[in-house]
């Protein structure tokens, strides 16, 4: 009894053991995407990629944004990084990239061109680095404007404003009335970074951001419209513009947008994902909800249709360590193939590919923001190298809160970027 | 014949009789040691090891760089402003956590079995997430719609209405409130236990000789705890300068650094601007301010020890 109990495990394990042989090579992929519809449209893809890919199988892990940042680096840190990874290009991949840990897509994209040349070109700025290509545009567009609540303008016979006097009357007539300006929740420290970046394009034009960070000769982050960008930026703090509390609310727990529904603000910078946001939320207020271009400064170089923003934002990435990178490959174009794009289109966002039809208006005008606009800023916080990310993030929260002058936290950039950007 | 032969095995028979005995305690800790070896010996020279170099923490790509980053760290205004934070931390700590514990595990003590809803009651916010609980409070001290603010308003005291968290001046103090809320508990229960080992001969001796009710808590009681209040002081010293979570979900250190602990400074150092080196030697040094302090305060407190 006790052999044949013995023979039948020994048989059972040597045909896991076959089983285990024929068991597919499994992909790992992690991704950011935990809301349900964001999350459904790359499950789908994934299991495309498996029916196209006999022999791979997928397995995903979501993970939500910030814990995702962490666990990202950590990953990396230990060399055992997913095959597949969601980033934002810029300065925290060209750290991955630096230590070797990302594959080169330049070369697949090559045979590939049919493919490439679907989507925009400027899709591929973020993730090219030193003239390779490290991730392919996978999730949305965006374009940072001024979201405003148009019955409250309407109310107090207030129309968008063009320029930055005309946004200053803007401010003084709705403070007069009682009624915050603007809505910022700046403790994570990115939404106010926004308006510096604006103020820093509409005064030095394009080139003072670029020239500063490549170290161009003349390029400084204390050049002086950064140093004006400050000014300005204190110049709003000082008129009332920003709702009580903005440098301790928290943007995650939806503390700017309640100033909004509320009333008690009239309007806020940022990303255009922002709608969806209002969208999920309080689906009554997307009837006031209208947005405009930020300002231009009389004088300055900036021209009106330039944005602060990102082109295909997340990113899809292959890493080193992956033992299959021509599946892993697969996998990431299978993420941005025709059906996903046209599901995300349906979730409201847009996968930078060329002659994408929207019936949606306001979609439609985002859209035609990004591709009228001279010039996309990529945010400061996702391009630059980390460290310098962290003080430019720093710098402009005590900006806001007035306790450094503009000088001061101009030269604190520099003097930084000096040291880090060689 | 005999006798010689004893005579000649009896050296050896002592060498492997004290060599056994020898042996024997080695062995039985060797797996302790080896466990602490492996979990803090190693980590932590590892972590000084990490502190002499610059390196982002991905890849070969580290520089030797000596005592550099000490050197940076001695002038960091950042970590300096950090560790005052720490120490007002601890120091509040302890002069609100510890007192206010007493008093509540002494009314509980007194009384009795009747209290027991109360002590689960009380217990409570030991029993949170401390991220719901940083969620939570963010929306209590929320100056728009917060009820706090809301609460000031009405009672006619609109001047004491605040941006809590969103004011340098407040931040720090606004979290400590919660974290005290969140810790007293845990001190009550040490109190608590510590109550009920109190002989209540003592105390009816005392009554007898017309103790007053204070006389009883502070010539008695107090001294029979001395050796708990001394513990949960530590306590509070050591937690107060390793703390984390609260400040981390609740101001992530700032507005402008303003609740910046050593803790988050570090954590910042090494996941935000990807500094591993210099956030090891932020590390190190969180580790020998606190055995330092710890060290110290035992022996402070040593001194004050009296028999009971």
């Amino acid at each position: 009894m006790k052999l044949t109990l013995l023979t039948a495990a020994l048989v059972a394990a040597s045909f896991t053991y076959a089983a285990a042989a024929q068991e597919p090579k499994v992909i790992t992929e992690w991704d950011i995407q935990t809301q349900p519809a964001g999350s459904k449209i790359l499950q789908e893809a994934l299991e495309r990629f498996e029916k196209a890919n006999p022999g791979y199988k997928a397995q995903r892990s979501q993970i939500p944004n910030d814990a995702y940042k962490t666990k990202i680096k950590i990953a990396f840190g230990a060399n055992e990084p997913p095959c597949v990874f969601t980033n934002w290009g810029g300065g925290t991949l060209r750290e991955f990239v630096k230590a070797g840990q990302v594959v080169d897509l330049t070369p697949y994209l090559a045979k590939d061109a049919a493919f490439k040349d679907r989507f925009l070109a400027t899709a591929f700025d973020v993730t090219t680095i030193q003239g390779k290509v490290y991730g392919l545009p996978g999730e949305n567009t965006a374009a940072t404007v001024i979201y405003y609540n148009s019955e409250l303008f309407a109310k107090h016979g207030l129309t968008p404003p063009k320029t930055w006097p005309e946004l200053l009357k803007v401010v003084e007539t709705l403070k007069a009335q009682g009624i915050a300006p603007f809505a910022l929740a700046n403790k994570a420290k990115w939404p106010g970074s926004m308006y510096f970046m604006y103020l820093v394009d509409r005064i030095g034009g394009p080139d003072a951001f670029r020239k500063a960070a490549l170290r161009s000769p003349g390029g400084s982050f204390a050049d002086p419209a950064f140093v004006e960008a400050g000014r300005k930026l204190q110049e709003l703090v000082k008129a009332g513009a920003f709702a009580q509390g903005f440098n301790g609310l928290d943007y995650d727990v939806g503390a700017s947008r309640r100033l909004l529904y509320s009333g008690k603000a009239a309007m806020t910078l940022m990303g255009t994902w922002e709608s969806s946001s209002i969208k999920n939320e309080n689906p009554e207020f997307v009837k006031k909800l209208d947005f405009f271009a930020f300002p231009t400064i009389p004088g300055g170089k900036g021209q009106a249709g330039n944005i602060v923003g990102s082109v295909g934002n997340n990113f899809y990435s292959v890493s080193s360590a992956c033992k299959s990178p021509d599946a892993a490959y697969q996998m990431i174009k299978s993420m941005v193939d025709e059906p996903s794009v046209q599901a995300r289109l349906q979730d409201n966002r847009l996968v930078p590919v060329k002659g994408l039809q929207i019936s949606d208006p306001t979609m439609q005008r985002v859209m035609k923001l990004v591709a009228d606009a001279p010039f996309v800023q990529y945010w400061y916080d996702q391009e630059l190298p980390p460290q310098l990310a962290e003080l430019h993030k720093d710098t402009v929260q005590a900006l806001f809160g007035l306790s450094m002058t503009p000088e001061e936290a101009a030269q604190k950039m520099d003097a930084l970027a000096a040291q880090i950007l060689r | 014949m005999n006798t010689h032969v004893t005579m000649a095995a009896l050296p050896s028979a002592i060498r492997r009789q004290q060599y056994a005995r020898n042996l024997a305690p080695v062995l039985f800790l060797a797996p302790a040691v080896a466990l602490l070896v492996t979990f803090l010996v190693y980590p932590l020279g590892q972590s000084f090891h990490l502190s002499l170099l610059e390196w982002n923490g991905l890849g070969e790509n580290s520089v030797f760089v000596g005592l550099s980053n000490w050197a940076v760290l001695v002038q960091d205004t950042v970590f300096w402003h950090a560790l005052g934070n720490n120490l007002l931390l601890a120091v509040v700590s302890v002069l609100v956590q510890l007192p206010v514990a007493m008093a509540l595990a002494l009314l509980l003590d007194k009384a009795g079995r009747g209290s027991r809803t109360l002590k689960i009651l009380y217990f409570l916010p030991l029993l949170f997430s401390s991220v719901a609980l940083g969620v939570i409070f963010k929306n209590v001290y929320d100056p728009n719609f917060g009820p706090i603010n809301a609460v000031l308003q009405t009672l006619g005291a609109p001047a004491l209405a605040q941006d809590w968290l969103g004011d340098r001046s407040y931040a720090l103090g606004a979290v400590a409130a919660v974290i005290c809320w969140q810790n007293i508990p845990f001190y009550m229960i040490l109190f608590l236990a510590g109550l009920a080992s109190f002989p209540p001969e003592l105390r009816e001796a005392a009554t007898l000789d017309g103790a007053s009710n204070s006389t009883i808590f502070w010539k008695i009681k107090l001294p029979h705890l001395q050796g708990t209040v001394r513990t949960a002081a530590m306590l509070a010293v050591i937690g107060s300068l390793r703390y984390f979570d609260l400040i981390y979900v609740m101001t992530g250190g700032g507005p402008e650094g303003a609740s910046e602990l050593m803790a988050t400074y570090m954590y910042r150092t090494v996941f935000s601007s990807f500094q591993l080196g210099y956030g090891s030697t932020i590390a190190s040094a969180m580790f020998l301010v606190v055995t330092l302090i710890a060290a110290f305060g035992m022996r402070l407190t040593k001194r004050f020890e009296t028999e009971v």
